[in-house]
This record gives C-alpha cells, structure tokens and sequence, in this order.
C-alpha cells in the first residue's frame, strides 16, 4: 500500500509537489498523469528514496521511506524512465547483483534468471556487455530485475518508453498480474491508452497539485459539461485530460 | 562559418549562465582556487629561476645548458600535451553527452568536428600552457630580457595547438582503423605501454647526468650534443629557436620560426578539418559499437563468497564488491592506469637507488623524509582510484540509492576494496626505499609504520570526500580528479602529511641525538604527548571526511 500525507516538495523557490495526499490499496494499479513539470517523477522519486520531501510523509506498506529508507526500498521496486545500468556487467551478470542486492535466496536466482531472461527474450543476448544493449533492452532487464524479487510496491516511471509492441503488451500483462497477486502498482505515463486500460484508478497532476483523481468513469462524469455536450458518451481519457489541464492552461482541442 | 557560430554560441552562453548562476560561496572558493593555483605558479618560478641560474654558472658550458634544458622541457611538453590531446579526444570527439544531439542535427559533420576539436586543444593544453609561463618568464630573467620574453606567450598557443593536433590526429586514426571497442581497448593500452616505456626511458638514461661532463666517455660528444637542437623538426625546437635566434639579434630567423609555427597550425588543424568528413563519422560510429563480451556471469565469484563466508563481509558488500572488481577488470583504461602506477614505482625506486648519499645515518634521514615523497605518491594515487570511487557510479547511481543498501555499507565496500592495494603501493615504496637506503632498524620500522597508516588515512580521506563532492554526471574521470574536490582532498593530504612528519620530528630528533651522543634520553612526557597527538591526527583525518561523506550521500537527491 502506499500512503502520501501532504507530501510537499520544494527546489528553492519552486513547489514541484504541493500538499499532495494520496492512498494506493494493496492490488490496485493507479495512473499517475499530467504534463510535464507537473511533479509525477519528483513523486516517485521520494517514495523511491531517491529524494527525501520538505514536508509531510510517504509510506510503503506503512514505512516511513525518509525514516526507514532501507526497510522501505526491501519491499519497492522502481522502474525508472532511464534506464541507466552498468555498462561494464553483462546482462545475467546484472540480474545476478540485482538478486545479490535484494538478497533473493541463490537457488532462486539460479531458476528465476534464464526463466526471466528467456521471458523477455534477452537469453541470447545474457553474455553481453550492457553498453551494447539498446533503450528497450536495458529497460526489460530493468523490469526482470523487479519480477526476480516479487516486490510489493513497485514505482514505474514511464516504463513503455522504447518498448517493442509485443514487450510493451507483455509489460501490461506482467503489471496486471502482480497486481492480482497483491502488489501495489504506482504508474507515471503519458501514453493515456495505457492508463486508460490498465490502471483502475487515476491521478491527473497539475502544477504540483493533484487536480483530479478516480476510475475513468468518475472522470468523465466529472468532465465539463461543454466537453460532454461536445462529444458525448465518446469521451476518451485524452479528452478528459486535455480538458482539465487546458482549462488552466489553454484552450481546449 | 554559420554553424561553427550556432555552437560558439552556445559555449559562451553556458560560460555566462555559470557565471551569473553562481553563488557568492562559489565565487570565494573558486577565487580561492585561483589564488592557490597563482600561489603554486609563483612558487614554481622561483624553482625554476633558481635551476636556470645555476646552470648559467656552470664553467664553459654553462651558457649552453639553459637552452639544452628549454629545448628538452619544451619537447616534454609537447610530448605530453600530444598525449593529453590522445585521452581528451577520445572523450570529447567520441563520447561527449551532445554528440547524438549534433549529429543528428543539421550540422555538417566537419562542423561538429572543428566544435570539439577547439574543446580538445582547450582542455588538454591549457594546464601544460599554464607552467610553461612561469618557465618563460624565468628564462627571461636569467638571460635579462624578461620584458621581451612576454612577446613569446604568443608562440606558446600555436606550439601547444600542435601538440594537442597530433593527439587529436592519432585519436582519429585509432577510431577509424580499430573502430570496435575490444581492438580500440587492445590499442589503447599497447599506446599507453608505449609511452610508460618513453617515461620509464627517460628516467633510466640518467638526465642528471647533463651537468656532470664527466660521466660522458668523450667530452667533445658532449659538447657537440649540447649545442645540437633537440627534435629540430618538431615545434618545441621552432619555440627554442626563436627564442635563441631573437636574443642573438636574428630577427629574419626568428620571423622564419613564427611563420612556421603560425603556418603549421593553419595547415594541420585545416586539413584535420578537411579529412574530418570521411574519418569522423566513421569512428564515431564505431564508437557507439558495444563490447561483446560473452561471459556468463554469477555473482558473487569465489573470492567474495570467500569473504562472506568468513562473515568479514555481509552479503550485500560482497555483491558490491564484485561489482566493482568486474567494473575494474573490464575497463581496459584502468589497466593501462595500474601499468602506469608500476612505473612510477619502479622510476621512483631506480631515483632513490641513485641518490649519491655518503653515511648510514644521513641515509636513515632521507627515509623518514621519505615518507612525505611515498605519501604524495600514495595521495596521487589515490586521487586517481579513490576519490572517485563514489562519483563512478555514475548515472546507475539510482539503482544503489533505491536498493535497500545503506550508504554506510556502500563506503565501507569501496573502502576494503582500495585500502589493500593503497597500503601494499605505500608499504612497497618505503620498505624498499629502506632497504636500498640501508636505513637503520627504527627509522625502518618508524616510516613502515607510518606510510601504512598514512595510506590507510589516504583511501579514508578519498572515499570520504570523494562522497562530500560527488559527480555523477561527468563524461569522463578526469573531471572528478580536476574539480574542486580534488583539489581540497590533495590538500587535505599534504596538509595531514606535514602534520605527521611534525609530530614525527621528536621521536626522530632524539633518535639522531642519541646516535651523536652515545644514548638516547627519551623524554616520557613528550613521547606520549606525540602518540596522543598522533592519534588523533589520524583520527580527525579519518572520521571527519568520512561522516561528512555519510552525510552528504544520504542526504543525495538523484
């Protein structure tokens, strides 16, 4: 579970994440939308630990993550949007310090790695340095890395970018599985197809603030009345999303 | 002409943004840098001021030696600038952050080219530039035309564009006939055998036998290579030349040696220029290529698993330092790094083998002085392997920050991993310094002792600050040893180097006495007054550095 309370972050002069509260049930997967600069990395960033906030709390599973970060990160995962690995380590080598890392028992790694290798269809390539191994592949090592230790959180920042198709489907199937085996799934995309499919809730962010969150139903009930007089029961979660950002920002499409 | 101002541009604007951006701390301590790199250059004139005149004095020969020693200094130069340009372009030519961004803008490659090539010939001469101006302007105070000395600054930029010329060239070449990385890595460390065999050569032919005719079999062979240019077809002649042909009043020679240097860069740089369009593109293609490596990989290998087991290591430490032991092993750099450091032992060893000292008791005096050059020795090496120990983490920094690994633990990997090898280069440099010197047994064991702790001190003291200023995001190692961190952890160093040798003083002093006087009377109270000094010493040199570390990697925003 994840639980923010009045998460604010500051850079100086600037509120990248203002006041933010915010409760993620176990099993859930929540779409973390809105344009960019508008907090969603900085977000994931403090419940990752990789930043701490300026005020209020983020919790995992009820760890404080600035009290207790190393307790906290045992049972997250982060998928990052860049995927920066050891250039010099090869690709089994990096799932080997992965499990290592997270101390997954070594005759679990020893089945889990080519199984997890194999599924992403990197077995080929296990030998590798990852210097040679393009976006998309760094980012499925990434994402193996996370299944080889089962979290219970896991933070993904854009996760599609440089995906194929087919890993990009298996990706949705992954994330949907985990989260019917009890994992809380925190998403920042921008690819709204994919919010709008796979998460069952959704924040919009704007400027720091969360603007508006629910089911893609209680959204576009909640859509302005021009938008729905405009387009009727077609309203997509673009349409919805365009809406409320451009309302503080520009004219609507 | 357009595309060369477009990138001009935008090097003046960050120059300007940095400056503007900076606050008043940033001011003071870069200020504070600049006085201390004036400071360093003032003293190395004074240094220089002093060799030159002495030289100057030497019977019949002596008005030869200056410009013996100018020719061959210059030549060195230039050497090493050539060498500096080699490492600078790799990086700044092949794998500069920008580089994916302006070849795929629509710039012409030629271009992008000259753009980094100015970047290049900048950052891998300026320094070199730098100690060459004190240089000159004590060559013009001992030959008393400083005035007209200044005139010669101006040779100085086209003499170190061309040594920064040929590293750039030799770069280009490498990249364009090995263009994968396993046979440019193979390249790269036989060149950088190549030149630690011209350093190590260079020392071995015994220089100092310049000022000692005496030495040489045929004395009229010396004279004859005295007044012969050294290397007369390579600019660090034309530089000397000049020099010479102006204060003997030979200004049509002396313009011939402008020209020719002004000549040579045009013609070099256009025709790096030139070739850059078919040669570039190539190389920078290649050197996107990835190393196939092949190796099927479990973690940790036997010699971590030894250490766990032993539970000298948890788990955790264990993986990291595998981690960064495959790290090491795989970047060829490094290797070529670690060949380097056995010849700067090995030259350090032969010079403490030469030195011409009489009598067994001013031998145990050089090596408890010893230990302050072994200490520099081990500080250098440490600003090379252990400050940066933390920053090479690099852009996967993320993975370590957000994995459940407590910084402490993540210090205490790099500190096992470099603290055996800091300790075994400084405990070979002074046991065997000491048994060359013949020092007696409690010099022996006292700078044995010392020079292990120091560098045990010294690995601290590196990956301790190397966390106070970390640098993820550099594009290559040398701007972490360059930075301002570095900087204050060689101070810190030197600093903590005179200290123990001033606490050292009083044990030491009675231990000559007693050698003069028959006995030694130890005065009790002060012995323990320089243990505790000692002791802490040791203990504000390790404990501060590294909490402060704690506290700023914990404190690290990703």
């Amino acid at each position: 579970m994840i639980q923010l309370e009045n998460l604010t972050k500051r850079f100086g002069g600037l509120t990248a994440v203002n006041n933010l509260s915010l409760t993620v049930p176990k099993g859930e997967i929540f779409g973390f939308l809105g344009p960019n600069g508008a907090g969603k990395t900085t977000t994931v960033k403090i419940l990752s630990g990789l930043m701490q906030p300026t005020s209020g709390r983020a919790l995992v599973d009820g760890i404080d993550v600035a009290k207790d970060p190393v307790a906290a990160k045992r049972i997250t995962a982060l998928v990052p949007d860049e995927p920066f690995v050891y250039p010099k380590l090869t690709g089994s080598e990096f799932l080997y310090f992965i499990g290592d890392l997270y101390a997954v028992e070594p005759a679990e790694q020893k089945k889990r790695i080519p199984e997890l290798l194999e599924q992403f269809e990197l077995a080929q390539w296990e030998g590798e340095l990852l210097e040679s191994y393009s976006h998309g592949m760094r980012q499925k090592l990434v994402i193996a890395g996370v299944l080889l230790r089962r979290p219970s959180v896991v933070l993904l920042d854009e996760p599609m970018v440089g995906l194929d198709p087919k890993s990009a489907r298996m990706v949705k199937t992954i994330l949907t599985d985990l989260a019917r085996d009890g994992a809380t799934i925190f998403m920042c995309t921008h690819i709204l197809e994919i919010a709008e499919r796979l998460c069952g809730r959704i924040g919009i962010m704007y400027d720091g603030s969360m603007i508006e969150a629910g089911t893609v139903a209680q959204l576009r009930a909640r859509a302005s009345k021009e938008l729905a007089a405009g387009i009727g029961s077609r309203v997509t979660l673009e349409d919805i999303f365009l809406d409320l950002t451009a309302a503080r920002q520009c004219a609507p499409l | 002409m357009h595309t060369s101002a477009v990138l001009l541009r935008r090097r003046v604007l960050s120059g300007f943004n940095n400056i503007i951006s900076m606050k008043s701390w940033e001011f003071f301590v870069r200020l504070g840098f600049a006085c201390a790199g004036l400071l360093i250059l003032t003293g190395l004139y004074f240094w220089f001021y002093r060799v030159l005149r002495y030289l100057g004095t030497v019977q019949i020969i002596g008005p030869l030696l200056p410009w013996k020693l100018t020719a061959m200094a210059l030549l060195i130069t230039f050497s090493m600038v050539a060498i500096s340009g080699l490492v600078t372009a790799m990086t700044t030519l092949y794998y500069s952050f920008d580089l994916k961004f302006l070849f795929s803008s629509p710039v012409p490659v030629r271009g992008i080219f000259f753009d980094k090539t100015v970047e290049t010939a900048f950052y891998s001469s300026w320094t070199l530039a730098a100690v060459l101006v004190p240089y000159v302007f004590a060559l013009g105070r001992v030959m008393n035309a400083t005035p007209f000395f200044c005139a010669y600054f101006l040779l100085l930029v086209p003499f170190v564009l061309l040594g920064a010329a040929f590293g750039i060239a030799l770069s280009m070449a490498l990249m364009y006939w090995f263009p994968t990385s396993r046979t440019r890595d193979i390249v790269w460390l036989l060149s950088s055998s190549a030149l630690i065999f011209v350093y190590m050569m260079l020392r071995f032919v015994q220089p100092e036998r310049l000022v000692r005719p005496g030495s040489l079999e045929v004395v009229a062979n010396y004279l004859q290579f005295l007044s012969a240019p050294t290397a007369e077809y390579l600019p660090s002649w034309w530089v000397s030349g000049g020099m010479l042909a102006f204060l003997h009043g030979q200004y049509g020679r002396f313009a011939q040696y402008c020209l020719l240097l002004a000549l040579s860069v045009v013609v070099v740089y256009g025709l790096l220029v030139y070739v850059s369009k078919w040669v570039y593109m190539k190389g920078f293609s290649g050197a996107q290529e990835g190393m196939r490596q092949n190796a099927k990989g479990l973690s940790p290998e036997p010699f971590e698993r030894g250490l766990v087991h032993r539970e000298l290591l948890s788990r955790v430490e264990g993986t990291l330092l595998w981690k960064d032991r495959k790290l090491f092993m795989r970047d060829v750099r490094y290797w070529s790094q670690g060949a380097l450091i056995l010849a700067i032992m090995a030259v350090y060893l032969f010079s403490i083998r030469q030195l011409p000292i009489e009598g067994r008791d001013l031998r145990s005096l050089i090596s408890f002085l010893n230990i302050a050059v072994a200490g520099f020795v081990v500080a250098s090496i440490g600003l090379r392997f252990t400050f940066p120990a933390v920053s090479l983490e690099g852009k996967s920094f993320w993975l370590l920050r957000s994995a459940p690994v407590s910084v402490g633990r993540l210090l205490r990997e790099k500190l096992v991993l470099w603290a055996a090898p800091s300790m075994l280069v400084g405990g070979v440099l002074v046991a065997w310094s000491n048994i060359l010197l013949d020092a007696d047994f409690f010099i022996s064991a006292l700078s044995l002792v010392t020079i292990l702790v120091t560098s045990l001190a010294f690995c601290v003291m590196g990956i301790g600050l190397g966390a106070v200023f970390p640098k993820f995001n550099v594009e290559n190692i040398h701007q972490i040893e360059s930075s301002a961190g570095g900087f204050i952890y060689m101070a810190c160093c030197m600093g903590y180097l005179a200290a123990v040798l001033s606490v050292e003083a009083y044990p030491v002093r009675v231990h000559f006495l007693g050698k003069f006087t028959g006995g030694a009377t130890w005065n009790w109270g002060w012995l323990a007054l320089c243990a505790a000094a000692y002791i802490a010493l040791n203990a504000a040199a390790m404990l501060i550095p590294w909490k402060m570390g704690l506290a700023v990697v914990e404190r690290y925003e990703v």
